[in-house]
């Protein structure tokens, strides 16, 4: 049977559906046949003017053979209005009953702000959510950092099992979807590189760009914006379901403490495994400039080889690498802390994720930016 | 206050057959239930003995792997979304209410989905069907995370009713609740059975529940289901119902039923 989108016609205008008749004139009507939800409204329609007159009318509900609790409801705002209702059945007696004895109130309103007022409060609320965003980020910091300290100064404090968990996830596991990235923004830059700089004669340059530039920003850039959306998000889901079903909680209650098993843990794998997956990186995006000096340029990859030492030194792959373990602080910081922050629902979660995500990526393209101009002055 | 099955009665939803296996754990074999307009009937059975599996089974949530639902006489299977959100109301065992959603606003959404009402009528039908499981007015504009456990149920239960269903499905109503808040659903339970005529199928441990409330009791036993009268069940002499109806909870839960049944 197909599907239909909006499948309201199927109850309410079922031909072969419950109908409600209304016969009768004057001060004395009658219903006859169903009065429920989907009769509702042609009942009102037909009463709508006749209800409005005035009192010593009545109606004769003898023959309505179902009466459902919109229909009661709609009987009782009736009888409200000084309708007489006669004739009503034993069956139906007990539910008008239950009906009218409700204490009936209209839903309250929810208050709504005039727009300019809206702009306002949020303009408010958010600089004041920054504010806490910034004091939380530095407590959590600190905290996280005391407990790592702690851990690395008492060794067993520390849980290979969950480090090693969360190494082979965050870092092994990403290896074919990283590698693939690095090659790939190589192959951009190259194209790029080859395409600005023929007219001037120097696309033999291209090689010095694409290995300098996957060597000193690409590389751990897109490392790190991978495993934030990657490993971050699932870091924050992951404390965040545990927060909802109460086993930080439980955590707590045995006296274990969730930044020494939960945060820690990932901290740790984290700070370990971004460097690794960023010297991958830097191989395959390293790579990858063969293949583009190969295709454009007619370098083969033994004189490629062979050129590499030339064009890029030590610092070069410092600079990189040095970023890594920075950044990878920052990402397990952040999810973890917006893992924490989960409260109660299933909303928040995606919520959090989303936020910690976002905060992890434009954090680590600010911290790019503030090393690049770093660098710049010491000379690097 | 409910009829007990008679071969010539009408029924408005029918199992036979029902086999249920999870790899090769058999749940169910071969099972078959009647239920008779108007009644309450419990589902009663040891944990893992399958009673969310046949609730699930019941309300065409879960395609069993042999056997056949029956609704009005018609496959449950083959009822239309529209038609089917009409007759059956389910009350989950956690709520499940829309937390992106208001109480008001979880309980139009069937309304919404399915009838042509102006919003004005929905929020009348709405605020009436809180005031019917037992809530005010103003806890129609909370969110599901603002409600305590007691007040999830009945919001709950005012969103089951929200399309005034012929058969009513209760998950474990009374867990997690107080015994104050347990007895308050168990009285609405059988108000809504008395005057709307509304037939209830509860799946609960609650002795309480199944003792004072329940027409007949389906106990879910080896695979296979006993349906009796409260009464003619605690005469069995199958180990596990004996100990089920005997032991010392049951005790205090029949102390209830006879307190219960006496007013």
């Amino acid at each position: 049977m197909p599907r239909v989108p909006k499948n309201k016609q199927q109850i309410s205008a079922d031909p072969s559906g419950p109908t409600v008749v209304v016969s009768g004139d004057g001060d004395r009507l009658a219903l006859a046949g169903a009065l429920d939800i989907v009769t509702l409204a042609a009942a009102r329609n037909s009463l709508k003017k006749w209800s409005r007159q005035g009192p010593s009318r009545s109606l004769d509900v003898a023959k309505l053979d179902s009466l459902d609790t919109p229909g009661a409801l709609f009987l009782r705002g009736l009888r409200d209005k000084g309708v007489k209702l006669t004739g009503i059945r034993a069956e139906h007696q007990a539910l008008l009953d239950l009906i009218c004895e409700l204490d009936l109130k209209p839903l309250p309103k929810v208050k709504s702000v005039p727009r300019w007022r809206q702009l306002v409060i949020q303009l408010g609320k958010g600089a004041d959510n920054a504010w806490h965003d910034a004091l939380d980020i530095i407590t959590f910091v600190g905290r996280a950092a005391s407990w790592t300290v702690n851990a690395l100064i008492h060794p067993d404090c520390l849980r290979p099992a969950s480090i090693s968990r969360h190494i082979a996830e965050t870092g092994i596991q990403a290896l074919p979807i990283i590698g693939l990235m690095a090659v790939m923004i190589a192959v951009v830059i190259g194209y790029q590189g080859v395409a600005q700089l023929r007219p001037f004669g120097g696309e033999d340059f291209t090689i010095n760009l694409v290995a300098v530039s996957v060597l000193r920003e690409m590389g751990v850039l897109i490392t790190s914006i991978m495993v934030a959306g990657r490993s971050g998000s699932a870091f924050t889901a992951e404390i965040g379901v545990m927060k909802t079903r109460e086993e930080v909680d439980a955590l707590k209650v045995m006296g274990i403490e969730p930044m020494q098993v939960l945060v820690v843990p990932r901290l740790i794998a984290l700070v370990v495994t971004l460097p690794l997956l960023t010297f991958f990186a830097d191989i395959m995006g390293l790579i990858g400039g063969a293949a583009i000096a190969q295709a454009l340029l007619d370098v083969s990859p033994a004189q490629y080889l062979t050129r590499l030492p030339q064009v890029i030194d030590g610092s070069d792959l410092f600079v990189g690498l040095f970023k890594a373990p920075i950044f990878a602080f920052f990402i397990a910081i952040i999810s973890c802390m917006h893992g924490l922050r989960v409260s109660g629902s299933a909303e928040s979660v995606g919520r959090e994720t989303t936020r910690a995500v976002v905060k992890s990526i434009f954090l680590v393209i600010v911290l790019d930016a503030f090393f690049s101009i770093l660098f710049e002055k010491i000379g690097l | 206050m409910t009829t007990p099955a008679t071969a010539h009665a009408k029924l408005i939803l029918s199992a036979r057959g029902i086999v249920n296996r999870f790899g090769k754990q058999v749940v169910h074999d071969k099972l078959s239930l009647d239920i008779v307009p108007g009644e309450i009937i419990g589902i009663a059975g040891g944990s893992g003995s399958g009673k969310s599996v046949l609730l699930k089974t019941l309300t065409g949530l879960h395609q069993p792997d042999a056997g056949e639902v029956l609704l009005n006489g018609k496959a449950v299977q083959s009822i239309g979304a529209a038609e089917k959100a009409s007759l059956f109301g389910v009350l989950f065992q956690q709520g499940a209410l829309f937390s992106s959603l208001s109480v008001a606003q979880n309980i139009m959404l069937p309304m919404r989905e399915h009838m042509a009402l102006p919003a004005e009528e929905q929020e009348q039908i709405a605020a009436m069907k809180l005031a019917l499981a037992g809530l005010d007015a103003d806890s129609g504009i909370k969110f599901p995370s603002a409600l305590s456990g007691g007040m999830v149920k009945r919001a709950a239960f005012a969103r089951a009713l929200a399309l005034d269903p012929k058969i009513l499905f209760l998950d474990e109503p009374t867990s997690d609740l107080d015994p104050i808040a347990a007895s308050g659903i168990d009285a609405l339970i059988r108000q809504l059975n008395d005057s709307l005529g509304i037939t209830v199928v509860i799946v609960t441990h609650d002795l309480t529940t199944l003792f004072t409330i329940c027409g007949r009791i389906a106990v879910l036993v080896d695979r296979k289901i006993t349906v009796d009268t409260a009464d003619k069940l605690m005469k069995s002499d199958h180990p596990w119902i004996h100990e089920f109806f005997h032991g010392p909870r049951a005790e205090g839960a029949m102390t209830a039923r006879k307190t219960s049944h006496g007013n």
